[in-house]
């Protein structure tokens, strides 16, 4: 049967061209990989979260005093759009556990003794519910359990207030308000170990936390969750609570953790979608030109069997089967991929987000969409060939082929250049020149690969400038000593009289709310001593700030979102003291990529919450090598201290956390560009070979060596990969500018950071890439049979 | 020296002042085709000397494109020898044979092989950069007459132009032997003639030796000698003592 011929003409055809059709399905295989996987992941992500946040009970809102009496949460009710509200305390606490010097600090939560229909509730992992109201107990949270070997049945020490309480523990657990917990400390990355978040019984958290008969936290569900209504209603709930001393409001979007955890579910959906777009347009437009090269090959082929009766349908079909073939092939593989991926970023999602349920679903519909997806491309690729080979009227087709069309190129046009070119370069200029459409899909490849892999590398460093800029730059610390309450100067020389300190300096940290015109922005204002050595802002041009005697300077962001600028006035409300708000001018805005932040005099800020001079927060730093043991017990003892703080610490942790993150992520761009690249450029080289096999036999015959004629196709390589990657280092700069806009957030910010080496290593990478490339077309060049090309006429 | 079956003694009907510049003895090339052993040439035995006019003669399939091949260093002999100037090059490596190639051998082919990107004159500084003693390219273009077509790309010329061109291109590395495999194949007769004339004028002004092959017996009347080959070996070697004027030929 002729069908069944053709078929097997096919198939022949596709195991001819092997390798170029293996880097194409590759290239589709990634593209789909990446939709299918991030796709699911997405799913699987979400869908756990919405589970999660649903049964405990995520709450809608959550309202920080200073101290309501129990009663107002039936005031808080009657305010419109609220459902539910349940009043709770929340206490910072320091933990001091057997055997470790350090005290952890941590947060407590109080929960009532009802579990069911719990706002914020809490999922035990192990273990069970208090016993009573006024019991000594604890449920901690699982992953800091986890960390220290806690398990229910054994005793922790916490300090509550001025108090330390041994607790029984009774049980581990975990809740949705924490999914991504940041420590206060700062920084970007949780650290379940050295932060303890736990959960005693309210009453028992009334009587030792000075709280009885009263709540000072209100969290809440609301009948609209939209932003705007629970704008509103927040901004009710406020007027009626401000003789409490409300702190903060935050709708449960602005909370971190869920943000952190929306932002992430966003990336992957947009990543899902520019990458696959990218990767299979690429392969789309390579496929377009090795059938182009087929078509033109098969010229006399198609002739004959258009002469002994094939329609021109049949033909389409038949060259249609191309790009069938390396969609299904794509389609199948990229699956394979995908799947792979969805285990391996949901295995390290796990370990990010304190989340149940993270388990890998198969997403039929997922499946589905990527095979059809790569199987659309793959057969919009073999579109040009396919209209080409249809075209062909068989008379036409069984004569040779019009000459190549002559005519002067654009390089042409510049004699003095031109003049000075070897044969080889003209040869070369000429073949890019004359195959527009070819050249452009090199470069085009090329430049996304490159693209990519530059803007992977300059987030990777923006996020490591980002660290270093706040951890190492401009703080020096060793240590730093909150304090529960204000204090005078009196407490700096305690802390620096302590042995090994070295150098002890006073801070005062206060939360304000800053309004200009409309927009109102809580910020954490800190005061800085005279000369302050240990935290040192720095300008715009990287000089330490000289700290105004009066006024604040502001970070970036913050200003932005203030919408002021140098000389204006802001009003500043202190949430702390005499909470009176005062018109501040603006002297300075300076850089900032973490948090909202301003500063100013600590004498200053003083003043603005009522006080002379006091201090909340002190700097320690030790002599080299020796800090650690007799300090610590030395603070430990003292009730005022509510945590201590070590810098390396928040460092480490960010290290550790987001470098596995961007390792695995930059090592996957990579792979998947150099696909792109290896890819593209292999096959424009085969194509071109193919086109030039009589060149290339010739040039042998008149003596040039394999080396000298593989190097005419190298040249053109490199040329059109050189321009790809100068476009492409252009477009990932471009790029890693729109990923920093894209994430500028009120929790942090990228700064634009390109740093030469990574250009250059980006270079080296694409060098590669080619070059491995060009060593198989080098091999081909070698193995061509001179006589054979020369003998007969295509 | 080896026997040399059927032909008759080469040496017999020659000036003994003629020199030889290549000489092939007792050749065999054996195609492996599969399951069997095909003989593209079977002792075959040829001397070619110095500045003569040689056309080897044969039907299609007759061993003598082989013969070229392996005359011109592009192909090795499975036995016999073949010497250029006394040197062994039937079993050379491949870079021996690239610089014998590059250095001895002008290649002129049915279908003029130019390079379809680059214009005539370039065609020819392609033959010229790689040669110790090269000619100027445009000078080798002006022995062909196309000096006025320099600038034109392959595609704008004629046939008989590019294979005009292709002459050059072989001159341009001056080297001492024209190797051409049916140079006339693909035009007409008027055009053929041009070729064949220009390739009969280089002879003689220049000391070309030329080796022509083909299929066309009424071409083989203007060569100084003419081997006849068939199924693979030299059935005769006749010395042409009044060799036809290219005007004359006609098919």
């Amino acid at each position: 049967m002729v069908s069944r011929m053709l078929r097997r003409k096919l198939f022949r055809d596709v195991r001819s061209r092997k390798g170029s059709l293996a880097a194409l399905v590759m290239i589709v295989s990634a593209g789909v990989g990446v939709f299918v996987g991030l796709l699911a992941v997405f799913r699987d992500l979400d869908s756990a979260r919405a589970r999660y946040y649903q049964e405990h009970r995520l709450a809608d809102f959550s309202v920080t005093l200073k101290r309501a009496p129990d009663r107002t949460t039936d005031m808080a009710r009657t305010v419109p759009n609220v459902r539910e509200v349940r009043g709770r305390i929340q206490q910072s606490v320091l933990v001091d556990l057997t055997g470790r010097v350090k005290p952890i600090p941590g947060m407590a939560l109080s929960l009532p003794l009802d579990r069911h229909s719990l706002i914020g509730g809490v999922m035990l992992k192990t273990g069970a519910w208090f016993s009573g109201d006024m019991a000594s107990e604890v449920i901690l949270d699982f992953q800091f359990a986890r960390e220290h070997n806690l398990r229910p049945g054994d005793r922790v020490k916490v300090l509550l207030l001025d108090r330390q309480h041994d607790l029984l523990v009774v049980g581990t657990g975990m809740s949705p308000e924490f999914v991504y917990l940041i420590p206060p400390s700062g920084g970007l990355a949780p650290d379940p170990a050295g932060y303890a978040v736990m959960y005693l019984p309210h009453r028992f958290m009334q009587e030792s936390c000075d709280m009885q008969g009263a709540y000072n936290q209100l969290v809440g569900l609301a009948f609209d969750n939209s932003r705007i209504a629970l704008k509103e209603m927040l901004h009710i709930l406020k007027e009626r609570l401000n003789a409490f001393g409300v702190l903060d409001t935050t709708p449960v979007h602005e909370e971190t953790s869920v943000s952190v955890l929306r932002d992430e579910l966003y990336n992957l959906k947009v990543t899902a979608t520019v990458f696959p777009a990218i990767f299979l347009g690429v392969a789309a437009l390579v496929l377009n030109i090795i059938m182009g090269r087929m078509v033109a090959q098969h010229r006399n082929v198609i002739g004959t069997l258009r002469a002994l009766g094939h329609s021109a349908s049949t033909m389409t079909l038949h060259y249609l089967g191309h790009g069938v073939i390396v969609g299904a092939s794509g389609g199948i593989c990229g699956i394979a991929v995908g799947i792979w991926l969805q285990y391996a970023m949901l295995g390290m999602y796990k370990r990010f987000f304190a989340m149940p349920g993270i388990v890998p679903h198969t997403y039929p519909g997922i499946l589905v969409t990527g095979f059809l997806i790569a199987l659309v491309c793959a057969i919009l690729g073999t579109a040009r060939g396919v209209r080409q080979a249809a075209r062909l009227e068989p008379a036409q087709a069984m004569h040779p082929p019009p000459p190549e069309k002559g005519g002067r190129v654009l390089p042409e046009r510049i004699p003095f250049v031109w003049k000075r070119l070897s044969f080889r370069h003209k040869m070369m200029l000429r073949a890019i020149f004359r195959n527009p459409f070819r050249s452009m899909v090199s470069v085009t490849a090329c430049a996304v690969a490159t693209a990519l892999i530059v803007a992977t590398l300059c987030l990777h460093d923006s996020t490591y400038y980002m660290m270093d800029y706040h951890f190492m730059r401009i703080s020096h610390e060793d240590l730093t000593v909150a304090l529960r309450d204000p204090r005078g100067p009196g407490s700096v020389s305690e802390v620096a009289g302590m042995p090994t300190v070295s150098a002890a300096e006073p801070q005062l940290t206060v939360a304000c709310e800053m309004t200009y015109g409309p927009h109102v922005k809580r910020a954490a204002v800190t005061g800085l001593s005279d000369h302050a050595r240990l935290t040192t802002p720095l300008t715009d041009s990287g000089k330490q700030l000289v700290i105004p005697d009066a006024g604040v300077v502001l970070t970036t962001k913050l200003a932005e979102i203030l919408d002021v600028s140098v000389g204006d006035h802001v009003r500043v409300r202190p949430l702390l003291g005499r909470r009176e708000e005062t018109t501040v001018p603006v002297v300075k805005v300076i850089d900032g990529f973490l948090g909202l932040s301003a500063y100013c005099h600590i004498r200053y800020l003083s003043t603005l919450v009522g006080e002379e001079w006091v201090t909340n927060a002190i700097l320690a730093s030790s002599f080299p090598g020796s800090w650690g043991t007799p300090l610590m017990p030395a603070l430990k003892e003292r009730p005022l201290v509510i945590s201590i703080t070590e810098r390396t610490r928040s460092l480490e942790q960010m290290h550790k956390t987001i470098g596995e993150f961007m390792g695995g992520f930059i090592l996957v761009t990579i792979g998947f560009s150099g696909v792109i690249a290896f890819g593209s450029v292999l096959n424009s080289a085969l194509v071109s070979l193919s086109e030039r096999r009589r060149e290339v036999g010739m040039l042998r015959v008149l003596g040039y060596r394999p080396g000298q004629v593989s190097r005419i196709f190298s040249h053109e390589s490199f040329l059109l990969n050189g321009v790809g990657v100068v476009v492409g280092l252009a477009l990932g700069v471009a790029l890693a500018h729109l990923i920093t806009v894209a994430y500028n957030t009120e929790l942090y910010r990228f700064p634009v950071v390109i740093y030469p080496s990574r250009v250059a290593i980006t270079a080296a990478l694409m060098t590669a890439f080619v070059t491995a490339a060009q060593l198989i077309v080098h091999r081909m060049v070698k193995a061509l049979d001179m006589l054979d090309v020369l003998k007969v006429r295509e | 020296m080896a026997r040399q079956p059927v032909v008759p003694d080469t040496h017999a009907n020659q000036d003994c002042h003629q020199k030889v510049i290549l000489r092939v003895s007792n050749v065999e090339k054996v195609y492996r085709m599969g399951e069997v052993d095909v003989y593209a040439l079977r002792h075959a035995s040829l001397d070619v000397h110095e500045g003569e006019f040689l056309i080897v003669a044969g039907p299609s399939g007759s061993g003598k494109s082989t013969l070229l091949n392996v005359i011109g260093g592009m192909d090795r002999p499975t036995t016999g020898s073949v010497t250029f100037l006394g040197t062994e090059i039937s079993q050379a490596t491949d870079v021996a044979l690239t610089m014998y190639r590059r250095n001895e051998v002008g290649f002129i082919f049915q279908f003029y092989n130019l390079i379809p990107t680059l214009t005539a004159l370039e065609n020819v500084e392609v033959a010229v950069e790689l040669s110790p003693d090269p000619l100027d390219p445009m000078e080798a273009l002006a022995m062909v007459g196309l000096q006025d077509r320099a600038d034109h790309f392959p595609s704008q010329l004629s046939g008989g132009q590019q294979q005009r061109v292709a002459i050059a291109r072989a001159l341009a590395g001056n080297p001492r032997l024209l190797l051409c495999d049916e140079p006339t194949g693909a035009l007409d007769l008027e055009t053929s003639r041009q070729v064949l004339n220009l390739l009969r004028r280089l002879n003689g002004t220049l000391g070309k030796t030329v080796v022509l092959i083909t299929h066309n017996s009424a071409i083989a009347s203007m060569g100084d000698r003419i081997a006849r080959i068939s199924d693979g070996a030299i059935d005769s070697l006749v010395v042409n003592e009044h060799p036809t004027p290219v005007e004359e030929i006609r098919w």
